[in-house]
């Protein structure tokens, strides 16, 4: 059974976008992300134009975030005033993330700045996955359990506009938040992701901010961020596809639930590993997409009147 | 119901008079196609029957062609090349004016020759606009050789034909009884929406004998053509709706397996 994606303009099969929105919000939900940097890659895998996979994809993520950040903010780890700051800086970033990415698409460059940037995204969080839950894996066949330090000091504290952050405990300069937002916002926008992979270590190292805030601080800002995007992408490359956002926001939604489930259950290292395995397999089926000569070097696309 | 409508246009041919020497009578099942949720492509049947004058020689050759041209389009044809190792777009060419969807079929092969005389075939009047290279229906952009031209313009059909868009046959066409025929003529999801022209050309002794044209339209509907024209119209309320379903069925999610893993 098929389903026609209007703003795609190709019908797909149903039961491949469910499973698709499923295991990837599985995933989601076993590991706390927002998935973003599995959807936009394996939607276009399937065929999905890259501009409806990324600006498609934020809308998901808005979903799945919000089902996250409750919990959190239930039990109080949210600190809304960081999340706030990280979001001025993010607004202005998605707006020229936007910008880029509608230029790209002009110039018909869109394709491969999206590849490259996922394959370093990708390459850079499976190297990373890979590497500490081996660590965990190592320390716990040794016995070791690893302490860490709870906050650190660094150039952060002392730039100037310093603001209390109570709930974080910090008081530092407003313009590392903004900036590391602004960052976030152009990648959100570009490739279709919350980011939460890039904004959870520069919260813990950057900003310095206790471990236990950062998850639900990043979902939460991370709803905004993709709401804008989502936004920005309907109204300025009107490549939003509700019909496609709808049956993976669906499925996703479910998925996660699945796997906060499972995640209770199953030993975390192993899986970790394994998802790491996933991701590099991804950025390698990237790579090769890049480097491998295709057997067909033309490729056409129509010029669509927007009116 | 195909069957039903050929079997009904079959006997209408046959209460004919014979006093057409000459005749091209066609039928087509339908008259629009629709792109609603379930459209996954489809098959248009075009039937027909033709007569040849009694008074020519026996052995002279009857073909039937038939011509599907989609609206037109604009598209863009980008090359990829290789810069340090990595396969990269590079240089771009615009066609203007382009079918969306193409399909030549007949009954048996023709030869270049004729279609070019009868300026028939995939972009054959086009192509003789672009035998001075004219600017006005192409942006060459950098390139700027005959020989890279032919290359861009070669890509331009072959890609067409790997996504079924243009199609070049001469088996497709079932003649029944001698003189009457029929083709199911495949529209695959990925068509555009628009005006199509159906061309059927009655050809005997490489001559176009006869030619009948009719139109029949590609467009979206219901729920499809709704959230396509909300998308164009009113692109902030759709971003905003398709957002507002997100934060309910995210928020609804979690509401509901919350209640579900207490139990």
């Amino acid at each position: 059974m098929s389903i026609y994606l209007p703003i795609a303009e190709l019908s797909v099969n149903i039961f491949l976008l469910l499973s698709l929105g499923g295991v990837v919000g599985f995933l989601s939900g076993m590991f706390g992300l927002g998935g973003g940097f599995l959807m936009t890659p394996l939607l276009i895998f399937i065929g999905i134009p890259t501009n409806v996979a990324v600006a498609t994809s934020a809308n998901q993520i808005v979903a799945s975030s919000i089902s996250g950040t409750l919990g959190h903010w239930r039990q109080g780890l949210v600190d809304f005033k960081m999340g706030g700051v990280l979001l001025i800086g993010a607004f202005f970033g998605s707006i020229l993330g936007v910008w880029i990415f509608s230029k790209l698409v002009a110039i018909g460059q869109i394709d491969t700045v999206i590849s490259i940037l996922y394959f370093t995204l990708l390459t850079g969080i499976g190297l990373s996955m890979l590497i500490e839950s081996s660590q965990v894996i190592r320390d716990r066949i040794r016995r070791k359990s690893v302490k860490r330090k709870i906050h650190y000091h660094n150039w952060a504290h002392r730039l100037p506009f310093k603001v209390r952050f109570y709930k974080s405990k910090l008081y530092i300069s407003v313009i590392p938040p903004i900036i590391i937002g602004f960052v976030i916002g152009i990648l959100s926008a570009t490739m279709g992701i919350g980011g939460a992979f890039i904004l959870i270590p520069a919260m813990i190292y950057f900003l310095g901010m206790p471990t236990s805030k950062v998850i639900g601080t990043s979902l939460f800002q991370i709803i905004f961020i993709t709401a804008i995007v989502t936004i920005l992408h309907a109204t300025t490359t009107f490549a939003l596809d509700a019909v496609l956002a709808f049956f993976l926001i669906l499925s996703s939604v479910i998925g996660a639930q699945v796997g906060v489930l499972a995640a209770n259950k199953l030993r975390g290292e192993e899986i970790r590993a394994l998802l790491a395995i996933i991701v590099l397999g991804v950025a390698t089926k990237i790579a090769l997409d890049l480097l491998v000569e295709p057997n067909e070097i033309f490729n056409l696309s129509v010029i669509r009147l927007i009116f | 119901m195909m069957r039903q409508l050929f079997i009904l246009f079959y006997l209408l041919i046959g209460m004919m008079t014979p006093s057409i020497s000459i005749a091209l009578v066609i039928g087509s099942d339908q008259e629009e196609i629709y792109i609603d949720a379930n459209f996954s492509g489809e098959e248009l049947l075009v039937f027909g029957a033709f007569y040849s004058d009694p008074s020519q020689s026996r052995d002279s050759k009857s073909d039937i062609l038939i011509e599907v041209v989609g609206p037109l389009e604009d598209v863009a044809l980008r090359k990829k090349d290789s810069y340090f190792g990595f396969w990269l777009n590079s240089k771009s060419v615009t066609f203007r004016d382009v079918p969306g969807f193409y399909y030549l079929s007949s009954t048996s092969e023709l030869t270049n020759e004729f279609l070019a005389n009868n300026q028939i075939g995939l972009l054959e009047k086009k192509k003789s606009e672009m035998i001075d290279w004219s600017s006005l229906t192409t942006d060459w952009g950098s390139v700027i050789n005959e020989k890279e031209k032919k290359e861009f313009y070669n890509a331009l059909i072959r890609t067409k034909q790997n996504d079924s868009l243009y199609k070049q046959v001469s088996d497709e066409i079932e003649i029944i009884d001698g003189n009457l025929f029929r083709s199911y003529i495949d529209i695959p999801n990925t068509v555009p929406v628009g005006e199509y022209n159906v061309n059927l050309y009655l050809i005997i002794d490489n001559e176009v004998s006869q030619e009948y044209s009719y139109n029949f339209m590609v467009a979206r509907v219901g729920i499809e053509e709704a959230i396509y024209s909300f998308s164009k119209n009113y692109p902030f309320f759709y971003g905003l709706i398709s957002l507002v379903i997100a934060i309910i069925i995210g928020w609804s999610g979690a509401e509901i397996f919350k209640r579900f893993r207490k139990v």
